[in-house]
């Protein structure tokens, strides 16, 4: 019996390495030609090595800016709609009340929303309110897209709770607060984590909402699209490697932490 | 010759702007406006756009003559032009580089400039088809050519186009032009023809571009159709031949100009393509080549134009007059190694000697006099014919 | 088992929904209700505003000349599903019962890749299965692999690119589904089932559902409507709805059928969660 489990779980993790390989063999690219020094405008061949681009990573002011914009305005949607779709998740999985069905079906419409034409709405409803166009508008509609995603994936965590262990909580003398933060929180931290990182993803790689309400502000995928057309430059590929590799280094560093915490 | 009227245009009047503006968000818009947040929340952010007074032509807009912003396309002006200009002039020179899709940047100002209202800058770069289209629906404005002298300078074969054929409208920008562009690791030999492209060996790997005039025009002057004169009736053959091309497989997919990457690899061996995208991959991989196909291919510009309402007119035709100097314009030829609009750039360049001299002699600059005669321009469409060339275009792109 | 709160709890579950809730009634409703009046108006002609008008006609041209490029968007929405299901829960597997103290830093790993441009990931991997690649040129050596075989340009690199790009919208909540069972319970599981496999699909399997709910409806929603990978990777043979829409409310102007089109995609998208939720058998639209 044991060894059958052994060689489950061996073949398990020999096919989670495989998924990984999978997942990362265009970062491998990415990388590789971050240390490519082109001979034109196109970091698409080969051509030499050079540590240039990584010593000089900022030299393309327009990308940079546009790399800070979009960082910042990716921590604020992501907060924004963590905050927000967790509060729904939790309201929608604890609670029976009547319109819970109307609000399940009211969250997953925004996904079924072609982008194209939620960007072009939008920018038709802020011209009507007289909203001017830039970092405010994207960070509206970057947490409107991610709160769906955040809202169903912290669901997805919750459901199947007893949440007897709220009730058992109030019982043993703790307010509403100290039984939210030391019971309810913890459990479905990993579910809002996970919600965090999968807006993060969305807020930094989006185009086309983006570019519809962006007015003269520049984000990081703007300014990759649209300078594709006449160069691609080796910092675009430093620059992903950066945020690749500082995102790498804060989650050792907090599973370092929490390894260190539990102990 | 072309039908290329200019029609009254609708909705840009401030009048009928509100009717068109309540029926189209109806009460919602009421209701809302009780959200008085909007503006005074979002001025503090700082303000994107003015609105016209009703009514309002260039003249009745309080001119700002200290500040210019150019939207134009990605790559097409060189720092050092940015800096002097504002040096010089003391106008502070806001550029960006938020042109870069023609129909986009449309969708993005229809909303305002056919409700009357300005859209932010004082210039902005279209493609010549779409100033064409602008002008038939008044939304830019007669450049002030007392203002801007050195615009005698323009290239003989571009004045008074046929999209703006009192050219009182538009100044071209840069110029280019489409025509084969092939990987010769590739095809293991040179081409020269469209025919080229249908060749068997080359199934599944060619693609076309997106841009219908370049598409079309290309395959329509293989046929011998006339493209100074088009109507959705001469190009039928040369809809029928894409169709039938994409029918088979034989073109793998529509690109804009994200071609490269795949001409790069080899994982298309020829497509339709622009001749300055060739100059710049060609340093990178020595097997991209650009070949002007032997039935001729088509020329584009790319114009400045100035929007209805807008506020930096005088600034506008000072950047205009400037980046028309020769010694300018080579400048900006250097950096953006497209054609130049400007007579004497070539001359320029080789003064300035160094890599900007080799570009004088750079046939994909300044195409031999042969060549030229086998560019053409695509001639302006009747709004009918544009609209039916554009759909049954799309239906060819499977939308 | 949900709890029903407390005495005065009737309005809790009203007090927690309200950010999200109002944020949603203004940047998604109004916008929304927008379209429909767009949808119901015809343009008087193709640069002008639409002019609102109860036109139902629009919806008719939506529903008879895009038929094909519907079914493909479903179709190729659905594979992507089926395939980051079947490469994402071995993964989220793993990580949930073996990460042991990495657990955090693995998922993390999961994502990180899509903190990339779309272009960016899109042109290396044509640069990696690109015609003249290594990998290229060793699949075509496989028995039944023709030598001009490509990976891209037909329905499956479309697929496949769908795939790539939305398997963290499946392994991230199946994920937290699967974190929080006690592993422990396996083994009680293999102790009373025969093998462990049977003990996995009968005690762990169920468990995960709600994770692998909540994860094929975020890749095939936005599977459904996403153009960009057929726009990269296939051809106008594999076009789909949102290419129609994009095209339709760009290049043609044609924003009443826009309008339509996208409001029928969304019907039927809602339409079919609602079918799918109701075979999943679990409570609500998503447990």
């Amino acid at each position: 019996m044991s060894a059958q489990k052994n060689r489950g779980k061996r073949s398990l993790q020999v096919i989670s390495a495989l998924v990984f390989l999978y997942l990362f063999a265009p970062i491998l690219w990415i990388v590789v030609f971050s240390f490519n020094d082109p001979r034109g405008r196109y970091n698409l061949n080969w051509s030499s090595f050079t540590l240039q681009n990584w010593l000089h990573p900022f030299a393309d002011k327009e990308l940079t800016d546009a790399f800070v914009t979009s960082l910042q305005i990716a921590f604020l949607a992501v907060t924004l709609a963590t905050v927000m779709g967790a509060l729904m998740a939790l309201a929608l999985s604890k609670f029976r009340f009547r319109g819970s069905s109307a609000v399940d079906i009211f969250l997953v419409l925004p996904l079924t929303t072609p982008e194209i034409v939620l960007g072009a709405s939008l920018l038709t409803m802020f011209i009507d309110f007289d909203w001017a166009r830039g970092f405010v508008t994207i960070v509206i509609a970057h947490t409107l897209f991610c709160l769906s995603f955040v809202a169903l994936t912290v669901k997805a965590r919750i459901s199947g709770f007893d949440w007897r262990l709220e009730e058992a909580a109030a019982d043993l003398g703790a307010g509403p607060w100290r039984t939210f933060s030391r019971v309810t929180f913890p459990l479905i931290l990993p579910g809002v984590f996970a919600a965090a990182l999968l807006s993060f993803a969305l807020s930094i790689d989006d185009y086309i909402i983006t570019s519809f309400n962006k007015g003269q502000t520049n984000t990081m995928p703007i300014h990759i699209w649209d300078s594709y057309k006449v160069e691609f430059r080796p910092e675009v590929n430093v620059l992903a490697s950066m945020i690749l590799v500082v995102s790498v280094v804060l989650l050792v560093g907090s599973s370092v932490m929490s390894a260190r915490r539990s102990r | 010759m072309s039908n290329h009227a200019r029609r009254p245009a609708p909705n840009t009047r401030a009048g009928v702007s509100n009717v068109t503006r309540r029926r189209f968000i109806g009460r919602s818009g009421v209701a809302l406006g009780g959200l008085a947040l909007g503006p005074s929340f979002l001025a503090a952010c700082g303000s994107d756009e003015e609105t016209l007074d009703s009514g309002s032509g260039s003249g009745d807009v309080t001119q700002d003559t200290k500040s210019l912003y150019f939207a134009s396309w990605p790559a097409y002006i060189d720092e050092e032009t940015v800096a002097l200009f504002e040096k010089d002039t003391g106008i502070k020179f806001n550029y960006t580089e938020e042109y870069n899709d023609n129909n986009e940047y449309f969708a993005k100002i229809q909303p305002l400039l056919s409700k009357g209202r300005a859209i932010d800058p004082d210039i902005i770069a279209p493609t010549f088809w779409m100033a064409g289209r602008l002008i038939g629906l008044d939304w830019v404005q007669k450049l002030p050519l007392d203002k801007i002298p050195n615009a005698s300078n323009l290239n003989d074969n571009l004045v008074d186009p046929t999209w703006d054929p009192t050219g009182e409208y538009t100044l071209p920008w840069q110029s280019g032009f489409a025509g084969i562009a092939y990987n010769l690791e590739t095809t293991g030999r040179e081409l020269t023809s469209m025919d080229d492209l249908w060749a068997p060996e080359f199934k599944g790997k060619i693609g076309v571009l997106s841009e219908m005039r370049d598409t079309l025009g290309l395959i329509a002057k293989s046929l011998d159709i006339d493209i100074s004169k088009p109507t959705a009736k001469s190009l039928q053959p040369a809809l029928d031949l894409l169709a039938e091309k994409v029918d088979s497989g034989q073109i793998r997919s529509f690109t804009g100009n994200d071609y490269m990457d795949d001409l790069s690899s080899g994982s298309f061996a020829a497509c339709i393509g622009w001749s300055g995208d060739i100059a710049q991959l060609s340093l990178d991989n020595p097997n991209a080549k650009f070949a002007i196909p032997e039935s001729g291919g088509t020329l584009w510009s790319d114009t400045m134009v100035i929007p209805t309402g807008a506020d930096g007119v005088d600034a506008a035709a000072e950047f205009m007059n400037y980046v028309y100097d020769p010694v300018n314009a080579a400048r900006i030829a250097a950096f953006v190694q497209y054609v130049s609009p400007v007579k004497g750039v070539q001359d320029e360049l080789r003064k300035m000697g160094g890599d900007s001299a080799a570009l004088a002699d750079n046939v994909l600059l300044f195409p031999s006099e042969e060549s030229s005669k086998n560019l053409s321009s695509f001639g302006q469409l009747s709004d009918e014919d544009e609209a039916a060339l554009d759909a049954a275009f799309s239906k060819i792109q499977g939308n | 088992m949900a709890g029903e709160g407390r005495k005065n709890g009737r309005f809790v579950p009203w007090a927690l929904l309200s950010p999200g809730g109002l944020f949603l009634a203004l940047f998604f409703l109004v916008p929304v209700w927008a379209l429909a009046r767009i949808a119901l108006s015809t343009k008087p002609s193709r640069f002008e505003d639409p002019a609102f008008a109860w036109d139902f006609s629009n919806f008719g041209t939506a529903l008879s000349d895009y038929g094909g490029q519907f079914g493909r968007s479903f179709l190729y929405a659905g594979l992507a599903t089926l395939f980051a299901f079947i490469i994402g829960y071995p993964l989220a597997y793993s990580i949930a019962a073996y990460g042991g103290k990495w657990k955090d830093l693995l998922i993390g790993l999961v994502v990180i890749p899509f903190f990339t441009s779309f272009l960016i990931r899109t042109i290396a991997w044509t640069s990696i299965l690109g015609p003249q690649s290594v990998v290229t040129d060793a699949f075509r050596g496989l028995p039944l692999v023709g030598d001009d075989f490509n990976f891209i340009g037909n329905m499956w690199s479309v697929v496949g690119g769908l795939t790539y790009n939305f398997l963290p919208f499946m392994i991230l909540p199946i994920y937290v589904a699967l974190e929080k069972i006690d592993f422990r319970l396996t083994e009680a599981a293999g102790d009373l089932y025969a093998t462990p496999v049977a003990g996995f699909w009968r005690v762990i399997f169920p468990l995960s559902l709600p994770g692998v709910f909540a994860g094929s409806l975020l890749v095939f929603i936005p599977a459904a409507g996403d153009f960009i990978n057929t726009r990269f990777l296939g051809t106008p043979k594999t076009s789909v709805i949102g290419s129609v829409v994009q095209d339709q409310f760009l290049v043609q102007l044609n924003y009443p059928v826009a309008a339509a089109l996208s409001l029928f995609l969304m019907a039927i998208i809602t339409v079919a969660v609602l079918i799918y939720s109701k075979l999943f058998g679990t409570e609500g639209l998503a447990a």
